[in-house]
């Protein structure tokens, strides 16, 4: 190809004026800060391996879902991850208690030494929405597991919330979608919430 | 096609040497079939390049186009349905330089290009065009695109089950099979409608020897109440329960075993799901009518099964999953989850959830296994340990005539049987030179 023929990558006027991102208004600062505290709160239950009190941040209709990633061409019409493809978690409030009811027994093996779990939040972003009291809160994780002497597997990934004020003024999390960037889980195993 | 090499030269290890590893009178097994290079090396040729290997379910690739990719053994391969309708599977493998000419895992495509030098093949793997294709005519004296089409390999089906092998000599599919298409039946012909994968694909990675989880999968009962009861407990309620012994079996042909009893829900109570334990009871007239009462029996029962060398299911449970070999260390594992194509909606999704949160990276069940076998492959790499020969003499005795199961069939569930005859097929596949030296009738 002659470098005559090569085009702009974008009209002239859309270089000179790229079009602002149509953020939401930021909410009161306080806000922000009570959710930003709930999220590094429960990630520290979970470091510190307190799932009951962790279950305890969930709405009695919490969906909990981390889909299964594909690696898929743009022109792909079936999209994004969707609902009716396999899952790393999709679950209701019941099955994750039974989750824990694993991790917390004495014969899970495979948690005894115990796996050394360490959450890093940030990137987290506050809206409101047309619900009062429900705030979609995104955030960004990075989460590494120790096991046994020399095992070490790490998970990054973003998550978009649901988070809900319940009646006594407390925040509960109504809904996670987790996105993960590894298809191919670079992990035996995946003993952790995230 | 293009023109292939005859086989690569090297140190192979000799039979003599193999068989002193895999002791099958006494059940002793060396874990130096866990870790050496050569022996790895020689099963990727003598084991990937040359069996039936699971490739897809017919329903991933349902219209002409549709595409995904896989491997056999360390090869990629693409799986299509060209516009003739037909299924063909051919290496992810440009033959001009090598490259892979498709990254997507599944999808629909008209054709697949190369990135590099922008050669498309069609959806039947053959050479379509290729930029400055007539300075190829020009100046190739042999230049024919008839002949540089992706590597192809032989499809065959089994009840919606796609397998493919690159081995011009291997025997038909069905022979591959053998009996087993009897017990494959189990999961694959309770229903006139078929059988379908629910779409998407988990994939992760166990740094084990892919041998492990295959013979897990063939006949490892004994490992369910020890390693599971954690699970059991977080799905059941209670941990797993002391497991009959009389009535219950395992069976082998060809180096591909079940092991199973006729409890009809052992495995599907697993999933936690009570409408779904209720599908399998109120089906059991219409099984039993398909498959006899046997096989009615065991739909969903207790149970495991390899199909030799990759492929391992749980019948009831409905995971379908292929161990995948990544060097001698790693395992990549593929779960899909299988259900009938006529199943209500409703049922397939608690399915799909169901099979999820037991037998995936994150399910209470397969959460112990990755840790047992990381590390039954790790402690291969001792010297010392490598000279210590496993025990797999459980149930040397228990060989015994069943008037309807067919191939050979041991009574007990709690019994190495299977694991000696998946370890006896691997042997006699590592010291066959060719398909003709491979003995029949195992």
């Amino acid at each position: 190809m002659s470098v005559s023929q090569v085009q702009e990558p974008h009209p002239a006027d859309a270089i000179r004026s790229p079009r602002p991102p149509q953020f939401p208004a930021l909410p009161d600062p306080r806000l922000v800060f009570e959710i930003e505290q709930f999220l590094y709160r429960e990630a520290r239950l979970l470091d510190e391996e307190r799932y009951e009190e962790w279950l305890g941040l969930l709405t009695e209709d919490v969906h909990y879902w981390m889909p299964g990633i594909q690696a898929r061409y743009r022109n792909d019409t079936s999209g994004g991850p969707i609902s009716e493809r396999m899952a790393f978690y999709d679950d209701d409030l019941l099955n994750l208690r039974r989750r824990v009811t694993r991790f917390m027994h004495a014969t899970a093996w495979a948690e005894d030494p115990a796996t050394r779990a360490c959450h890093i939040i940030n990137n987290v972003e506050v809206e409101l929405t047309d619900t009062e009291g429900d705030y979609r809160v995104y955030s960004t994780f990075v989460n590494c597991r120790g096991r046994n002497e020399a095992e070490e597997s790490w998970l990054a990934g973003r998550r978009t919330d649901l988070l809900r004020r319940d009646a006594e003024g407390a925040l509960r999390l109504a809904r996670r979608e987790i996105y993960i960037t590894q298809t191919v889980l670079l992990a035996k195993n995946l003993n952790v919430f995230l | 096609m293009s023109e292939q090499l005859e086989e690569e030269v090297w140190a192979r290890p000799s039979a003599e040497s193999l068989r002193q590893l895999v002791d099958l009178q006494k059940g002793r097994i060396s874990p130096r079939i866990f870790w050496d290079d050569a022996i790895y090396r020689l099963e990727l040729e003598r084991i990937f390049a040359r069996c039936w290997i699971f490739v897809a379910h017919e329903s991933q690739v349902a219209s002409p186009g549709d595409f995904l990719t896989t491997t056999i053994g360390e090869d990629g391969v693409i799986v299509a349905r060209g516009n003739d309708g037909q299924v063909r599977v051919f290496l992810n493998a440009c033959p001009h330089r090598g490259n892979r000419v498709c990254f997507a895992e599944a999808g629909n495509a008209r054709r697949f290009t190369c990135n590099y030098h922008g050669w498309a093949f069609g959806r039947d793997g053959a050479l379509l065009g290729l930029p400055a294709e007539e300075i190829y005519e020009k100046t190739c004296p042999d230049f024919d695109k008839s002949e540089l089409g992706l590597m192809q390999a032989r499809v065959a089906s089994y009840k919606g089950l796609l397998f493919a092998t690159f081995d011009p000599a291997a025997p038909s599919l069905d022979d591959y099979l053998g009996d087993y298409r009897w017990y494959l039946d189990v999961i694959l012909d309770t229903d006139e409608g078929g059988t379908e994968f629910l779409t998407g694909n988990i994939k992760s990675w166990i740094d084990c020897n892919w041998k492990v989880p295959a013979e897990n999968f063939v006949g490892d009962a004994l490992h369910a109440q020890w390693t599971h009861n954690s699970g059991a407990v977080a799905m059941l309620g209670s941990g797993v329960g002391k497991a009959k012994q009389d009535s219950v079996y395992q069976a082998n042909t060809n180096g591909h075993g079940m092991q199973f009893g006729f409890d009809m829900v052992g495995n599907i109570m697993t999933l936690g799901e009570p409408e779904l334990v209720q599908y399998i009871r109120e089906r059991e007239t219409l099984v039993a009518e398909r498959l006899g009462k046997v096989r009615s029996r065991m739909v969903a029962a207790m149970g495991s099964a390899t199909l030799f060398p990759h492929f391992s299911f749980l019948a009831g449970l409905n995971t379908i999953r292929t161990w995948n070999p990544r060097g001698p260390h790693r395992t990549e594992l593929h779960t899909w989850v299988l259900v009938n194509k006529d199943a209500p909606a409703s049922l397939k999704a608690k399915y799909r959830r169901g099979v999820m949160r037991t037998f995936s990276p994150s399910g209470t069940l397969e959460m112990d296994d990755g840790e047992n076998w990381e590390n039954a492959t790790r402690t291969a790499a001792g010297v010392v340990a490598r000279r210590q020969k496993l025990h797999y003499g459980l149930g040397l005795n228990s060989k015994v005539e069943h008037e309807e199961l067919p191939g050979n069939v041991h009574l007990r569930k709690f019994n190495d049987s299977n694991q000696r005859a998946f370890y006896g097929r691997w042997l006699d596949l590592l010291c066959a030179e060719d398909w003709s030296q491979v003995p029949g009738g195992r």
